[in-house]
């Protein structure tokens, strides 16, 4: 998946009102929450096959972490 | 020789409490979001001067317009909400209900997993020839342990009461069953005061948890984000376990009957496990997440379409960290 196309997807599966660039901090979104939490754990376990746990989430900061996380490598 | 599921009952509270009810106390959350992931429509709670005992009661009384009461040789009363510290609920419902005295009776604490430790349970006296005709009762009543700001759990948690007959059978209907227990999660879902380690306290602080959210240490306190995460570690794999334990295979399985905690995490755990959702049960939609009474009022919902034998698989999981998940065979409805 492109990181343009991770980008729509993203705002469309969180449903977030912002638009999405790879320096925005994702918990400092309005809608963020535990259950937008779980609907990312689910749309990342679904597109790349990646469970993130609650350390990861912890650690998670902007779009850009959460696409290391996830590994850059799927992103080409 | 074996046992066979002959009957639930199951009731509600009479208080119901819609997604609407919710947004007017917390008019800056949409509930919409919330309805459509988690499932919940309404949830029931029970009023102050009620309790999960009355629930139970009037679970049983349902019952006993199908069933003998008389037949009853054993109680199994599952709850986290006890009447009293002691004495054991299970022998006060034998009073109010009129069973027999020669009877055996029990109170066992646990949450998501009591009913599917019940069903086992009950299969052991009745394999073992100690009882015949098991009263298996789940009550729980976690809205009293919830703060009154705390949204997301009020939004999750309605009570209820079930009451379960397990009998003998000549042919076995429940199977295999596992186990599995994590203590160190203790934590993760927990009503610190009141008991013997800490005493409940008057003056307790408010505690502020996930987004815009308050418990306090009298209260019922979940970590979420850790509890999905045990849940969707755990019980996938779990579930394979279960099948092999039973010598069957995912697709020889006719539904799937898992604790109704969140319809999103079910969905997530029904993709791992490629389960198509025809096979699989979700109905949250009126009641909420009742902890140890979503699996027997799931089996009696889904009974109503059973006209002959189906195997289903059970799983219940959640607090403790407890779990535990059976094969069992239902041919009619209950």
């Amino acid at each position: 998946m492109i990181k343009q196309d991770f980008l729509l997807r993203l705002k469309e599966e969180l449903e977030l009102e912002a638009t999405l660039e790879g320096s925005v901090e994702l918990k400092e979104l309005d809608e963020w929450d535990s259950m937008v939490t779980m609907v990312l754990i689910g749309f990342v376990s679904n597109e790349f096959d990646v469970i993130l746990n609650p350390d990861d989430i912890k650690e998670m900061t902007t779009i850009d972490s959460l696409m290391s996380r996830i590994g850059m490598e799927k992103f080409n | 020789m074996g046992a066979i599921i002959t009957a639930i009952e199951y009731v509600y509270p009479k208080q119901k409490i819609s997604n609407e009810d919710l947004s007017n106390q917390f008019p800056e959350y949409d509930f919409s979001k919330f309805e459509e992931k988690v499932g919940i429509k309404n949830r029931y709670w029970v009023q102050e001067n009620e309790t999960a005992f009355d629930l139970a009661k009037q679970a049983c009384n349902e019952l006993f317009k199908k069933i003998n009461k008389d037949d009853i040789d054993y109680v199994l009363y599952c709850t986290q909400s006890p009447e009293y510290f002691l004495p054991t609920t299970a022998c006060i419902l034998q009073n109010h209900l009129g069973l027999k005295k020669n009877i055996g009776a029990l109170d066992f604490n646990l949450g998501c997993s009591g009913f599917t430790y019940g069903l086992s349970l009950a299969k052991g006296l009745i394999n073992s020839g100690q009882a015949k005709n098991i009263l298996l009762v789940t009550a729980e009543t976690y809205s009293k342990y919830l703060h009154p700001k705390d949204r997301s759990n009020r939004a999750i948690f309605g009570d209820a009461a079930a009451a379960t007959l397990i009998s003998f059978s000549i042919e076995e209907y429940i199977g295999e069953f596992l186990f599995g227990t994590d203590g160190a999660g203790y934590d993760k879902l927990i009503v610190k005061n009141g008991c013997s380690k800490s005493p409940f306290n008057a003056e307790v602080e408010e505690i502020e948890y996930g987004t815009d959210n308050i418990y306090s240490d009298n209260h019922l306190y979940m970590n979420g984000p850790e509890v999905f995460d045990f849940t969707n570690n755990v019980i996938p794999n779990f579930t394979k376990e279960i099948v092999l334990k039973n010598a069957m295979a995912l697709d020889k399985i006719d539904q799937f009957v898992f604790h109704q905690a969140n319809a999103f995490m079910l969905n997530f755990m029904r993709k791992r496990l490629k389960i198509e959702s025809n096979s699989f049960f979700i109905d949250m939609e009126d009641g909420g997440n009742t902890v140890s009474c979503t699996i027997p009022i799931a089996l009696k919902k889904y009974s109503q379409s059973i006209n002959e034998n189906e195997n289903i698989l059970v799983v219940g999981f959640g607090v403790g960290l407890s779990w535990c998940g059976g094969l069992i065979k239902i041919n009619r409805k209950l």
